[in-house]
């Protein structure tokens, strides 16, 4: 065997390709690290955002967008005295009418970005369990409360969404008194209004949605409400479910991210396998006089995959470093709210895999190529 | 047994679309203990496909090559690698050093195959690197020695692990006169002091010289026997 500090060396011997092949691999690490960490993100706001204690109640055949579902106000009221077994705090049923909207919103500074707007009184604090007021407290009339996240899906600074800040919408303007934190779910990125205020503002007569946690009462009892009110034309779906549903509908985007990474990775896989080929295609004769000492082409190999691996793991090791800063922590903002960028364990260990077989897979040609010629013409090519 | 090395009609040929080239055909050789043979002959004739034949590197396609009685021509390649890495010395024209390997490293290289420990493998390196009067080279890089002291690093790294068989492809083929003459003068000391076989290919007849015997090869055949010298 040879030792592994020939290796070693063996890689200081051109620190251009050193470079390239250090970088690279950290350009594909990162790159695959990025994209399952996006993935992952979005998968778990989108399942941690359902409670499967939560019920959706939707007006009939516009289940699948809560914005352009109507429901009628007195729904309410007819869920919380026919339905048995909700949850109730002080005498208080756990059930919550609200308003979704989605339309553009002006900050102090002047940005005008795409917003998500909940109308809602002070019983969704019951439905919408996670949500916890940080600082400030629930609005009133001409008042907002706003997730700790909002300022990330309006693309500004935090300190425009601070307590005492002003928001406009259509002409009217609200002081900011609240703000909410609902970890790792999509309500976190949303503002809270009053929801006589947004019922005003936007004209309407209606309710979006009505959510409902149950205490011993069971979905089949929540459906079967539906059914016996057919006249309010009301459909029950889980809390978990809509948001599994949601999350089948971003699946073109994680595709996208995956396709992007992978062409993105794939330059840089067969940038590097270029230069591993004329790296050791240099050094055809040097392995073959290796080999006429008596060394095997087994340890000869070995020698070659440990070289690459030491600068595909260092590669690896740099991308989670930059992948820490950079990444980690990070907050994306999409459609129906904000997700965060982790480094957990399964990012990390697909980060390594990938490292590893780039050190493996990706030496196997050229190093086949390099211990392939027979010996006698190996010797003569210099 | 007198001879170390003892080559039975051993033919070698290639076949390339549809042509046959023979370059080596039916021919037979012994060599003796300690002889120091050179093989001369033009470009072409089959010097070094011998040399590899003898060596381990290559086999024959028929034939045999006994060395000490055990005819390697039988041997699978990696049974072949485990023979080179105890009974032969291989040097090259181009000496082909590890670049990135210190003299004393280079040379240390065929004993990593074997069980020595750290410490005898300093003194068989520092003792071969002696015998070619290099010890105060031994952390030099082959950039950093001229081709005559490279060309000896090369014979130190074959001859460290004691092998009794060398071969040497035109070793002197790029030195100057002077380096050349003092390359064939180890040679000759390592067959007449250490009792070294050498198989030599040359081109240059003052190198032949230095040998005990010459053979001429000729289109794959021994032609006619050279000078015997000293014995
Ligand atoms: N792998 C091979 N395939 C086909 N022909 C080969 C192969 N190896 C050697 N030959 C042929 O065998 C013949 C002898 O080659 P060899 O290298 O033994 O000659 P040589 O006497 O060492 O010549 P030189 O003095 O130029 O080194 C040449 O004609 C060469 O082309
Ligand atoms: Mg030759």
């Amino acid at each position: 065997m040879l030792p592994f500090s020939y290796a070693l060396r063996n890689l200081f011997r051109d620190p251009a390709r050193l470079a390239q092949t250090v970088g690279g691999s950290a350009l594909v690490v990162l790159l695959l690290v990025a994209a399952v960490a996006l993935n992952q993100g979005m998968d778990r706001v989108l399942a941690t955002s359902g409670s499967s204690k939560n019920v959706i109640l939707m007006g009939k055949g516009s289940e699948e967008s809560i914005e352009r579902s109507e429901v009628h106000l007195e729904a309410e009221a007819a869920a919380a005295t026919s339905i048995r077994g909700l949850d109730s705090q002080l005498g208080v049923s756990a059930i919550s009418g609200e308003i979704f909207y989605q339309a553009p919103l002006e900050t102090e500074s002047g940005n005008v970005e795409q917003a998500l707007f909940r109308g809602v009184l002070e019983s969704a604090l019951l439905v919408h369990s996670t949500v916890r007021v940080l600082e400030g407290r629930f609005p009133q009339s001409g008042e907002v409360m706003v997730g700790h996240l909002a300022h990330r899906k309006l693309g500004v600074d935090a300190e425009q969404t601070a307590i005492g800040k002003i928001l406009k919408f259509e002409d009217a303007s609200f002081t900011i008194v609240g703000i909410f934190e609902a970890p790792s779910t999509v309500l976190e990125s949303e503002i809270w209004f009053d929801r006589n205020d947004l019922a005003a503002i936007t004209q309407r007569d209606t309710l979006s949605s009505i959510t409902l946690r149950m205490d011993s009462a069971e979905f089949d009892d929540v459906e079967i409400f539906t059914f016996q009110r057919n006249d309010l034309e009301l459909s029950a779906i889980r809390e978990d479910s809509y948001y599994e549903k949601l999350s089948i509908f971003y699946k073109p985007i994680k595709m996208m991210t995956w396709v992007t990474a992978a062409l993105v990775a794939a330059g840089a896989v067969f940038g590097g396998l270029n230069t591993l080929y004329a790296a050791f295609a240099a050094r055809v004769t040097e392995m073959a006089t290796l080999q006429s000492i008596g060394f095997t082409r087994g340890a000869l190999f070995v020698s070659l995959i440990q070289e690459s691996l030491l600068a595909t793991l260092t590669g690896t090791l740099v991308a989670f470093v930059t992948a820490y800063f950079l990444l980690d922590g990070l907050t994306i903002p999409f459609s129906v709210g904000t997700f965060s960028l982790t480094l957990t364990p399964m990012v990390i260990g697909v980060g390594l895999v990938a490292g590893f077989l780039l050190g493996t897979l990706g030496t196997l040609p050229p190093a086949f190529r390099c211990l392939a010629p027979a010996l006698p013409s190996a010797l003569r090519s210099h | 047994m007198k001879n170390l090395i003892e080559i039975k009609d051993a033919t070698k040929s290639f076949h390339k679309n549809k042509e046959t080239i023979t370059p080596l055909d039916k021919l037979s050789l012994d060599v003796g203990r300690g002889e120091f043979l050179s093989l001369m002959g033009p470009s072409g004739s089959g010097k070094t496909t011998l040399l590899n034949l003898i060596a381990g590197i290559d086999s024959p396609t028929s034939g045999e090559i006994l060395i000490n009685g055990n005819d390697i021509a039988k041997l699978s390649r990696s049974q072949l690698t485990r023979w080179r890495a105890q009974h032969v010395g291989y040097i090259f024209q181009l000496y082909h050093l590890v670049p990135i390997l210190s003299a004393y490293e280079n040379v240390e290289l065929p004993l990593l195959l074997g069980k020595w420990t750290k410490a005898e493998r300093k003194a068989k390196v520092m003792a071969a690197l002696d015998l070619v009067k290099l010890s105060d080279r031994a952390q030099h890089r082959p950039s950093e020695l001229s081709g005559g002291q490279e060309q000896r690093v090369a014979i130190a790294r074959a001859i460290v692990h004691d092998p009794e068989l060398l071969v040497a492809d035109e070793p002197t083929g790029d030195l100057d006169r002077e380096s050349a003459d003092s390359i064939l003068r180890l040679l000759g000391d390592l067959a007449e002091k250490h009792g070294k076989t050498i198989v030599m290919v040359t081109h240059d007849p003052k190198a032949s010289a230095a040998a005990h015997r010459a053979l001429q090869l000729e289109k794959g055949k021994l032609v006619g026997e050279g000078h015997l010298l000293s014995h």
